[in-house]
């Protein structure tokens, strides 16, 4: 199961906001602090639709991601599914 | 007996505050200046010494200074009289010697504000506030080149922000010592795993 886990604080939660209106993504709820964020195939998520500046933008996957870097810049992340170990070895 | 082992016998202790943190300079005037006139830091101590008097080491004659950077906490700086700075103690440039830095902190937004305004006015380059995740700062340098930071709390530490420092750490050190670490991406991928087990209640390495 694909998708991201979201530090359930203040800072974050306009992540968790945009995730929720993008089609792709299923936002669980709440468990033990954090919030996961489901996505099915590759998801696009916009920097101007979480409305954080730089700094808190480039850490929004802080709590963990469970899939691959398309791409992540100032501007848009983008994720996609993987099978890739975290340790390659 | 592990080192662990024994620490667990020892009673638990805690630190309270900062009393003061130190580093040389070769630029006096200039020091005093910014600290105290500048900042508006109270010079509160000064000490001045004949060396150390080790045999093994020449310990240059010195003055140590002192600047009140509030809640008892000090600034304080060492000037070796007649030695000139080695070059490994020139600060860089980039982003890393950045590193190494002190926080001030404030309360308020508006203290902040003021801040910036009167390092502007005393004619020090500071940056834009910035909000982090739980800090909002300005960053500025002093007159030596090290690196000063004026923050405000955005929010209260809570518990789970210590949860989720263990679980980043405990992802961290895997990776360390697999070797081979790269990016923060593998991090993410491997805590993700971590924090699942979390989720579900199972014992993860808090």
């Amino acid at each position: 199961m694909s998708g991201f886990y979201v530090l359930d604080v203040p800072e974050f939660a306009s992540v968790v906001t945009a995730a929720k209106a993008i089609e792709r993504c299923l936002v669980h709820a709440p468990k033990r602090g954090y919030i996961f964020v489901q996505f099915d195939g590759e998801v696009e998520i916009r920097r101007v639709a979480t409305g954080l500046g730089e700094a808190v933008w480039f850490g929004c996957l802080t709590g963990g991601l469970d899939g691959k870097i398309v791409t992540f810049d100032a501007e848009r992340i983008k994720l996609a599914p993987t099978n890739e170990p975290a340790i390659l070895r | 007996m592990s080192t662990n082992e024994k620490l667990a016998k020892l009673p638990s202790l805690s630190l309270n505050g900062v009393d003061h943190t130190a580093r040389p300079t070769w630029k006096l005037r200039e020091t005093v200046e910014f600290y105290r006139d500048k900042l508006g830091l109270p010079l509160v101590h000064a000490i001045t010494a004949k060396g150390w008097g080790r045999a093994k080491e020449q310990h240059a004659d010195f003055i140590h200074f002192f600047f009140d950077a509030g809640k008892g906490s000090t600034i304080a700086f060492f000037y070796y009289i007649g030695t000139t700075q080695p070059p490994e103690l020139v600060v860089s440039r980039g982003y890393m010697a950045m590193g190494n830095h002190t926080a001030w902190r404030v309360e308020t937004k508006e203290e902040l504000l003021a801040w910036q305004a009167r390092l502007e006015a005393a004619g020090v380059q500071v940056s834009q506030s910035i909000k982090h995740e739980i800090l909002e700062s300005i960053y500025f340098r002093d007159p030596n080149f090290y690196p000063l930071e004026i923050t405000r709390p955005l929010r209260a530490v809570e518990r789970i922000d210590g949860v989720d420092a263990e679980l980043t750490i405990a992802a961290a050190l895997e990776l360390a010592d697999a070797g081979g670490w790269s990016n923060i991406e593998q991090l993410w991928r491997l805590k993700a795993k971590q924090v699942a087990a979390y989720q579900r209640g199972e014992e993860v390495a808090l």
